[in-house]
């Protein structure tokens, strides 16, 4: 009764949960995102931005965020000035 | 025309390989094919006290891969049915004592001389799987509702396409309805969604089971068990029926719309 109450306020049932969780889990697991590969994927993904904006490279993430229909690869990094367009840009060489 | 060699697997341990292996072999010499369950579980033996062949034992799989005696001479004939047969596994020995080159082999010969060739795949992802593994055609993977064991069997999954074996079946085990219906357990739906894999069978979380193991004899030898008759099913769709999967969970309409409620 008390749990038919909590889901009544929004509490999602445990299957729910659980199938939620296991999205994640399981991508994390298939990509096998080891702490190196994040770190290439992150330096990969700064060295693309570097060309079009200075950025500050200290504060970058990159996530899986899972949504209803998909999966998402998000990153957030600081902008601390974006270049005019077709002025200064640097010559910094895409990885690979 | 060679026999078929299927391993059965799920990476966790305890979901229910060991009566899987027992209950579809036992289905599949009840309809007179010739069969041979391997217990490839080395120094964890237990398929023979699940099929309740555990005194006759004289001979184990190890000895065969070592030629310390003829694969004949291991063979333990199932109680009731003469055309089935048991290969129990080494009590006191190491997983390592047999390389997957000898599982190859024992599984090829073997496949000459019978329909099907199961394998009781020990739980983890070491050696003793890959030995379990090394001769198979095909693989059944055993999960339960379970995040853990729905984890490793994703793993194990990814490990069989690695080692490029193709055709790869899925059962859930130990259902329990009512929380499935109440939201508090994952449906087969989403865990055949999570892992992507082809649907074998839905088996029920049953007493009998226990019951069954306690007696040492299987469940499909008992008639009207609902746990045995998931296992019938499965087999018969391992053996090429076409019959549609029971997801075990299409709940009254009172049901559906408190799920619906309280899932949205
Ligand atoms: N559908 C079910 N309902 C109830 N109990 C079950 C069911 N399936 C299996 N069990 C019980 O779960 C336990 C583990 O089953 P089993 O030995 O077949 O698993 P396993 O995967 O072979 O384990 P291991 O990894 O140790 O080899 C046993 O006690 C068995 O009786
Ligand atoms: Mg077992």
């Amino acid at each position: 009764m008390l749990k038919a109450i909590r889901r009544f306020f929004g509490e999602k049932a445990s299957g729910q949960v659980a199938r939620k969780r296991m999205q994640v889990v399981l991508m994390h697991d298939r990509l096998d995102l080891t702490p190196d590969v994040m770190e290439s994927l992150k330096n990969d993904i700064l060295a693309v931005l570097s060309r079009y904006m200075e950025i500050d490279d200290q504060t970058i993430r990159v996530d899986l965020e899972q949504g209803k229909e998909y999966t998402a690869l998000v990153s957030n990094v600081i902008i601390k000035r974006v270049y005019r367009a077709g002025v200064n840009l640097p010559e910094i060489p895409l990885p690979r | 025309m060679a026999g078929k060699v299927i391993v059965v697997t799920s990476g966790k341990g305890g979901v229910g390989k060991t009566t899987t292996v027992a209950n579809i072999g036992t289905t599949l010499a009840k309809k007179k094919y010739n069969v041979v369950l391997v217990d490839g579980d080395i120094g964890l033996r237990n398929l023979d006290v699940v099929m309740g062949v555990e005194n006759r034992i004289v001979y184990n799989l190890v000895d065969i891969i070592e030629g310390k005696c003829r694969k004949e001479q291991a063979m333990i004939r199932d109680r009731k049915l003469n055309n089935l047969f048991i290969i129990p596994s080494a009590q006191t020995r190491d997983k390592d004592s047999v390389q997957p080159e000898q599982m190859k082999q024992l599984c090829e010969e073997l496949a000459k001389e019978f329909d099907f060739v199961l394998i009781d795949c020990p739980a983890g992802i070491e050696q003793g799987f890959r030995n379990a593994i090394a001769g198979a055609a095909a693989a059944v993977v055993v999960t339960t509702p379970e995040v853990s064991a729905i984890r490793d069997a994703d793993r194990v999954i990814g490990l069989l396409e690695a080692s490029l074996l193709k055709e790869i079946h899925l059962i859930v085990n130990r259902l329990n309805q009512r929380m499935v219906k109440k939201g508090d357990m994952m449906s087969t739906e989403d865990i055949v969604s999570l892992l992507a894999v082809p649907l074998l069978g839905v088996v029920p979380e049953s007493e009998e089971v226990v019951i069954s193991t306690n007696r040492g004899v299987p469940l499909v030898h008992e008639r009207g068990s609902k746990a045995g008759q998931a296992f019938q099913l499965i087999a018969a769709r391992l053996q090429g029926e076409n019959i549609p999967v029971d997801m075990g969970n299409n709940g009254s309409f009172l049901g559906r719309m408190k799920r619906l409620i309280w899932n949205s």
